[in-house]
């Protein structure tokens, strides 16, 4: 379903958002908005490992699906984060409001893409 | 739970998306409630210039709200129901709801201490407005990290009731 048209507007999309975060840290030659690049790189980790960890099938003990629900919060954690970081640099003049609005639409961008590259490009091994 | 109340408690819809958008939210109302007393903080150490800052004090509160988080979200929710099975020993119950019980305790005085600072360091003194929200910062984080906990508890409930379903 996913070929290769999907793989390059996503690199597409990428390559923007990353052209938005570098940009919001080089015009004003302060390099803060770059930690949203590093948070929603860390935003689908969590999903990933406890995803790993546990055994969403077995109703009999709960202890599996506690580890997923713990990177669940923790990726709605990062998300948040990574909206956050800026808004709070932005509010104590550490960067400007333009810095502040390209690298929250860049991280989102980057974000997404990995989002989308994770949904469709995801291999079914449960059946 | 069934059995003590004349009222039946709503049926919560069960659904696995509904479970998970839960806590997603919670997660996402967990860091809201951190962001707002750090940017409080932030604020006050490079813009403020007055000679009120965010300390030591205005932190507990909040550390308080995360430890009762934790607390709550840890024990094992099967275990307070479970009066007196034979596999659970005696008193596991008990303990459990003496537990949750300190939990709650925590969290609520994490707000309660969160208004306390407010009142005491902020609105006494007549600080104007951007020294006020310091105050108000810490107050809504904590109430923030209470809501997040009551989201994370309702949605995984849901989940007891959808394995239930499954499991019939």
């Amino acid at each position: 379903m996913a070929g290769l048209k999907t793989i390059i507007a996503l690199s597409f999309v990428l390559a923007i958002g990353f052209l938005l975060v570098i940009l919001s840290s080089a015009l004003y030659s302060n390099y803060y908005p770059l930690l949203v690049v590093a948070t929603y790189i860390l935003a689908p980790l969590p999903n990933a490992i406890c995803a790993r960890c546990s055994n969403p099938d077995d109703f009999i003990d709960g202890a599996g699906n506690g580890v997923l629900d713990f990177g669940r919060f923790l990726t709605g954690f990062f998300v948040v984060m990574g909206i956050a970081l800026p808004a709070v640099l932005w509010h104590s003049q550490i960067i400007v409001m333009p810095a502040m609005v390209m690298s929250i639409i860049g991280g989102l961008l980057i974000y997404g893409t990995i989002i989308s590259f994770l949904m469709f490009f995801q291999e079914d091994t449960n059946f | 739970m069934s059995g003590l109340w004349r009222f039946p408690f709503p049926k919560l819809p069960s659904s696995a998306a509904l479970r998970t958008a839960g806590i997603y939210t919670s997660g996402a109302l967990f860091s809201l409630g951190f962001f707002l007393p750090l940017d409080a903080s932030i604020y006050s150490k490079h813009r403020s210039g007055g000679n009120v800052h965010v300390t030591i004090v205005d932190w507990l509160p909040l550390v308080c709200s995360m430890l009762g988080m934790l607390v709550i979200n840890s024990i094992e929710r099967s275990r307070l129901l479970a009066d007196n099975f034979s596999y659970s020993g005696g008193g596991v119950a008990w303990k459990a709801k003496l537990v949750l019980f300190m939990g709650f305790a925590l969290m609520a005085g994490g707000l309660a201490g969160a208004a306390t600072v407010l009142i005491m360091k902020y609105v006494v003194p007549g600080y104007p407005w951007p020294t006020l929200g310091f105050g108000i910062a810490g107050v809504v984080g904590s109430a923030c990290i209470m809501l997040s906990s009551v989201v994370l508890w309702v949605s995984q409930n849901i989940e007891e009731d959808y394995s239930y379903n499954l499991s019939l």
